[in-house]
């Protein structure tokens, strides 16, 4: 299971990502992120290795 | 004819009426100018007004049928555009100061589609920017309000759509969905929308918001007038690379048939009381929206939620990851251009790792397989459109939404036909919304359902006192 995202962290991956985030913006977003980052895992409990991607490239159409 | 009785005609009265001569589509065409006038100055539906495109083109459809150059049921109807659909020479901004001055040099499909219909292009309508978070208040055009109450929120993305159909100042419209943005301000509006099955509309020419769950459909105040709109949308469009190569039905056919013996799934267990669960106001008016599709003779079933539930939340990590990768650039350069709201919502994207987007895309296949099984006991389901009624601009939470069930993103996710049909009114006299869904590429179905409970209720005759 994925521990929680700090703010350290996330203004780690913030710069890493090359944005430029005042603490308090970065405040505001740790919630969410940790939110989306729970669902995530929830998510993978569905999962067994033989479950692929929805949609696949598909090599004969023309884009 | 009054410009309340014009405004408020149906795409498919005013067909009638313009074949009959009773009024012409340039007197339809100012009366919606009129109307908009009068009243857009407090809802705010209107981005960008063409005004003289639109007596122009009125003036050369009116030309064309005197001449018996009859393009269809759509040739004179005046009609809005979500502003995230390019228009050739006419202003495209997402609601968004990044495109504010933006004038596309082409049109996307569904626009081409609808003027070689010969539809009449009011302008282009407000929306939540970029079709993301909630109504900005800090973009360079106003928030669109709720024609029932100008004080509560129109619902979006589709927000300008939903609002200008409500306020009679359009017959037609068009919106765009990827988590619920046609059908909750068609709930929140009192007004019909339809997110077509995943594919079936082309998405070309439409400002993204992510490309693995952007839908385009129509808007209109009747569910006929919605599957003509579809009849025009539809169909293979090799611009763009989600296009389902699919026959086209026609929508209408069948959409007079009834539900005796429908089986209408309610995957009530499991999902209604998730988090805070539904509003009690929003349930009771979809209890009663149920208790009308019995006497009908549907069979209501219940089925478990669970999957359902579960959809939302790969649909969310699936549209941030894909958000933040469209605007990546603008967040590193001028993320200053995006409003508060929608910018703390995208940048949340850039910190989903690639093992979160594609868990998510394949949770997508596991939930969609559950999902489309419980059509082996049903023939569609039946959901509320949205949580709760639509809230007050004052004290608004963006957070309570993650907080209640989405009836919607699930479809999004699957890719489902799903409908929303006005039904009923909560306590503070704002509407509720029915969604009917329905089997890929099955959105004869949810018409036909639509259509019986729109018949069988008078909500539609209702208007908002302006």
């Amino acid at each position: 299971m994925a521990n929680e995202i700090s703010l350290n962290q996330l203004r780690d991956l913030a710069q890493r990502a090359g944005l430029k985030l005042s603490d308090d913006a970065l405040q505001q977003l740790v919630p969410g992120v940790n939110r989306t980052r729970q669902q995530a895992d929830e998510l993978r409990r569905l999962l067994n290795n033989q479950v692929e991607p929805a949609g696949h490239f598909c090599a004969n159409k023309g884009n | 004819m009054s410009t309340t009785e014009l405004g408020y005609l149906t795409i498919g009265e005013a067909a009638i009426g313009l074949r009959q001569k009773k009024f012409s589509a340039s007197e339809l065409t100012r009366g919606c100018l009129a109307r908009i006038d009068a009243f857009d100055g407090k809802l705010h539906a209107f981005i960008t007004l063409t005004r003289e495109l639109a007596l122009k083109q009125a003036e050369q459809a009116d030309t064309e049928l005197q001449a018996g150059k009859d393009r269809g049921p759509l040739h004179g109807i005046p009609i809005a555009l979500k502003d995230l659909y390019a228009t050739r020479g006419i202003r495209t901004t997402c609601h968004s100061a990044v495109l504010e001055h933006w004038i596309p040099d082409f049109d996307a499909t569904a626009a081409t589609k609808l003027s070689e219909a010969g539809t009449i292009l009011l302008g282009k309508v407000g929306m939540h920017e970029f079709a993301f978070g909630g109504p900005s208040v800090d973009a360079p055009f106003p928030a669109v309000r709720n024609p029932w109450n100008p004080a509560h929120i129109p619902g979006g993305s589709s927000s300008g759509s939903g609002a200008a159909l409500a306020a009679g100042l359009c017959h037609g419209a068009l919106g765009s969905d990827t988590g619920g943005s046609i059908r909750t301000p068609a709930a929140h509006c009192g007004i019909v929308g339809i997110k077509p099955t995943f594919g079936r509309v082309s998405r070309y020419g439409v400002i993204p918001l992510s490309w693995s769950l952007d839908h385009a459909g129509p808007m209109a105040r009747s569910v006929e007038d919605c599957a003509m709109l579809l009849q025009v949308l539809a169909g293979y469009d090799p611009k763009d690379p989600a296009s389902a190569d699919v026959p086209v039905p026609n929508f209408q056919e069948e959409m007079k048939g009834g539900v005796k013996g429908l089986r209408v799934g309610v995957p009530r267990k499991n999902w209604f009381d998730e988090n805070l669960g539904i509003h009690q106001e929003s349930e009771e008016v979809f209890n009663e929206a149920l208790r009308v599709l019995e006497s009908l003779g549907a069979q209501i079933i219940d089925i478990d939620g669970k999957a359902f539930s579960l959809a939302r939340k790969a649909n969310q990590t699936i549209l941030i990851s894909e958000a933040y990768t469209y605007h990546e650039k603008t967040c590193q350069e001028t993320p200053e251009k995006l409003g508060s709201s929608v910018r703390r919502r995208i940048i949340e994207g850039a910190f989903m790792s690639a093992a979160d987007y594609i868990t998510a895309q394949r949770a997508r296949a596991v939930l969609n397989e559950q999902i489309r099984a419980d059509f082996s006991r049903v023939d569609v389901f039946a959901v509320p459109g949205a949580a709760r009624p639509p809230e007050p601009f004052e004290g608004m939470d963006p957070n309570e939404l993650n907080l209640r069930p989405s009836f919607t993103n699930p479809f999004n996710l699957t890719g489902l036909p799903a409908i929303s049909v006005p039904c009923g009114f909560t306590q503070g006299n704002l509407p509720a919304g029915l969604q009917i869904v329905a089997p890929p590429f099955a959105e004869a179905a949810c018409f036909r359902a639509a259509y019986s409970y729109e018949q069988a209720t008078d909500w539609r005759t209702r208007r908002p006192s302006l």
